[in-house]
């Protein structure tokens, strides 16, 4: 046991650290701030590019995969660096659907699509949930049936997200509608997001970043696109939505934000004399705070030790899920108080603003994780059964 | 970065798991309570003096296994995990070992052979009325007399003070804090006896002018807060480990009971309200364990780990309230029931919650830290 950093993997990260400084132009900021830190912008995808050139999105994949082959500890320390960044990191492409296809892909997908998004040429939205199938996403509708050597895709898909910037269409589709499990009935497939059957319509949310409906309209697809096995779908998404809960709770940007928010309140002057963080509450708050990022960080880092042995298991995802998302709604309670009500001011705002109306966004953003990624209700279940082998009710 | 145990380590885990399980039942534990007998299953210290586990952090020359603080740490997991009658922390952690890191050669001769055969029980005074803080001392002055102390003053709730040959503590002088060993049989120290909710036999310790001599002079004043420092994390790093042990089998009796507690022709398990609760324990369990495991490794290598240990003594302050209440609730009136097992674990969460700092003083002290720009995220 030895919970720290080796060399290597210290100064990977201080290497990582001064090429983000450099990445992050002032234009690109810009234009991420526009974006609502969703990306999908000229720069943002250029930069995505260059990440791709200079060998950092496989860092930690296989070199016969196209990876520079170093471990998954490597590549956790890329994420939480380029996000920590302030970049918008696709990581639903890079981190839970690139590895997938990897794992599961057919020629086609590994030889053309791995490699592509390694090199941040190719991006892909996923595509689970529909108007009646959140939670229980095992009823959902779409479907895909056999004609000639054709599969023909049809249905809706809510919260496609990112979709209008990109490629690919992770899709889970019925494919046995007599399957006598509902979930033993599911297929994945790479729908392209250029084929004429493909639409979607935007959804604002309440953070002010974007997603989408999306719509299947008689789409007309090869064998290739299919993904895994017929009727294999619902390995592909859990197995997915496990690294996916790990990646939505990075610990990147809540660490370069706490100690932004520390030396804002070390240098801002109270109108009475003293300094804003001299008040014992500001520093009871920041002590929550951080007492709180160091569980976040190493449950994270425990599971990307987990992934080098192989070993990441469903309960532990699961509880990083929950903390993590419900940690965050509290880091942005704790450092609103803080700041008071200048923490409302927006990113709009032409004054007033404090640490770039940060904690105002983040405050209208911060609940999606509760209930995207699987709900925080149906994480608990499982780690009440897997990780303490409770039984469960049936449903 | 790993988080795996080597082989020594799981061999100090299971060696202590497989004697503490066997040795350590209900039917012994029951013989302490309301301090029927002392608190302290000598058979079981043997037993484990004889399988290596009270010097395994001491080093061969002088009788030990010669592993490290991991080792330790892992070792005392396990005595939480049973709530072993044993003075474990108090008597390898906050002494043993601070007399291999600070002692000349005849102390280490003198007292660390013995003390790992079992032969001899160190103990520590680390507390003081209203004072948590032991690397400053504001009850307990030490004068200087020749090469040697007279020490006057008070410490309270100190382990095993009457069956201790040796107590470390820590005094105030003039020009710095020292660490002594004191012979707590020593003319000018009145021992009084203390009834506590986890039975443990504590004592305050009064000074009155006691002689303490040169050969039982640790750390002088020079090095004595420092030295402190170091003890204090140790120690309180040892509370963690302790804590997780017990915060965990607590959390794992609680699921085993709701899987087989049936109510309404189900197991309680079933109910999502019942699950969730133990989901949030399982999430808390983990976040101990791991800030826990960080400060331990951190204090192995010897760097820097005030801040994480710090957080990890947070963690086992909330998690050790938090995963208690949980388990007493989730077991309904068993959970209080003296026969059975639960309560005991309860209490001793309390008393690892409370030594040492409680959660909402080390965030006051984190609080501080970080204002000062000591404790920033890497």
């Amino acid at each position: 046991m030895k919970v720290e950093f080796t060399p290597e993997q210290a100064a990977l990260r201080t290497e990582l650290r001064a090429y983000f400084d450099k990445l992050m132009t002032p234009e690109l900021q810009a234009e991420s701030a526009e974006t609502m830190g969703e990306g999908g912008g000229p720069l943002w995808m250029e930069a995505l590019r260059q990440m791709g050139r200079d060998g950092w999105i496989g860092v930690g994949w296989d070199k016969e995969l196209g990876g520079r082959g170093m471990s998954p500890i490597e590549q956790f320390i890329f994420v939480e660096e380029v996000m920590r960044a302030g970049y918008s990191f696709p990581f639903l492409t890079t981190e839970a659907v690139g590895p997938q296809l990897a794992a599961v892909g057919n020629a086609w997908q590994k030889k053309e699509i791995v490699p592509k998004i390694l090199a941040g040429e190719c991006l892909v939205g996923i595509g689970y949930s529909e108007a009646a199938a959140g939670t229980d996403l095992a009823a959902l509708k779409t479907t895909a049936v056999k004609e000639g050597d054709e599969w023909v895709i049809n249905g809706q898909k809510m919260w496609t997200s990112l979709v209008h910037f990109c490629d690919y269409v992770w899709l889970a589709v019925r494919t046995d509608p007599d399957a006598p499990k509902k979930h033993k009935g599911l297929s994945m497939f790479l729908v392209p997001t250029d084929d004429p059957g493909f639409s979607y319509t935007p959804v604002e949310t309440l953070g002010g970043v974007r997603t989408n409906a999306t719509y299947y309209d008689n789409i007309r697809l090869s064998e290739k696109h299919l993904v895994g096995e017929l009727h294999g779908g619902w390995k592909l998404i859990t197995g997915q939505l496990n690294s996916e809960r790990l990646s939505l709770v990075n610990v990147g940007p809540t660490s370069q934000f706490f100690n932004a928010a520390v030396q804002w309140a070390q240098q801002t002057e109270l109108p009475a004399g003293g300094k804003v963080i001299d008040q014992p509450w500001v520093q009871m708050n920041l002590a929550k705070i951080r007492a709180g990022v160091e569980a976040l960080k190493l449950i994270v880092y425990k599971q990307a030790w987990a992934m080098t042995q192989g070993q990441l298991e469903m309960a532990d995802a699961s509880a990083a899920k929950v903390y993590g998302s419900e940690f965050f709604i509290e880091v942005y309670r704790l450092m609103g108080e803080i700041v008071g009500q200048a923490s409302m001011i927006n990113a709009d705002s032409e004054h007033g603003q404090v640490l770039q109306a940060r904690i105002e966004r983040l405050y209208r953003t911060a609940s999606i994780i509760t209930f995207g990624g699987g709900a925080n209700e149906i994480q608990r279940d499982i780690i009440s059964a897997a990780g303490l082998w409770m039984p469960r009710a049936s449903r | 970065m790993d988080f795996g145990f080597t082989e020594e380590q799981q061999e100090v885990q299971n060696l202590a798991r497989k004697i503490l399980t066997d040795q350590v039942t209900p039917e012994r534990l029951a013989k302490y309570d309301e301090y029927q007998e002392l608190r302290f299953d000598r058979s079981l210290w043997a037993q484990l003096a004889e399988a290596g586990l009270l010097g395994v952090a001491i080093n061969e020359q002088y009788g030990g296994m010669g592993f490290g603080y991991t080792e330790l740490a892992l070792f005392i997991e396990e005595t939480g995990r049973s709530i072993a009658p044993v003075p474990a922390i108090s008597h390898l952690v906050s002494a043993a070992l601070p007399i291999q890191k600070f002692g000349s050669e005849e102390q280490k001769e003198c007292l660390l052979p013995a003390a790992v055969n079992g032969e001899l029980l160190l103990t520590a005074a680390l507390m003081e009325a209203n004072n948590e803080d032991p690397a400053k001392p504001q009850l307990s002055r030490a004068v200087a007399d020749g090469d040697g102390f007279i020490l006057s003053g008070s410490k309270t709730c100190v382990p095993f003070a009457e069956q201790a040959d040796r107590v470390l503590l820590s005094a105030a002088t003039d020009k710095g804090v020292v660490v002594l060993l004191l012979d707590p049989r020593a003319q000018g120290v009145t021992l009084q006896p203390l009834k506590v909710s986890t039975y443990e036999p504590q004592y305050q310790v009064l000074l009155d002018n006691v002689v303490v001599a040169a050969s039982d002079v640790l750390v002088n004043v020079e090095q004595g807060a420092a030295a402190m420092v170091w003890i204090t994390e140790r120690t309180i790093a040892a509370l963690c480990a302790h804590q997780t042990g017990i915060s965990d089998q607590s959390m794992r009796m609680t699921a085993s009971y709701a899987s087989e507690r049936k109510q309404f022709g189900v197991p309680i398990a079933t109910f999502q309200a019942v699950g969730h609760r133990a989901a949030n324990c399982f999430i808390d369990v983990e976040c101990l364990k791991l800030n826990t495991y960080q400060a331990i490794s951190r204090l192995n290598s010897e760097i820097d780990a005030t801040t994480e240990v710090m957080i990890a003594k947070i963690w086992a302050g909330d998690v050790g309230h938090r995963v208690s209440y949980a388990s007493q609730h989730l077991h309904g009136g068993m959970g209080i029931d003296r026969d059975y097992p639960l309560w005991r674990y309860c209490l001793s969460a309390r008393h690892n919650e409370m030594m040492l700092g409680s959660s909402a003083s080390q965030l006051a002290a984190l609080g501080q830290r970080i204002a000062a720009g000591e404790a920033f995220c890497s």
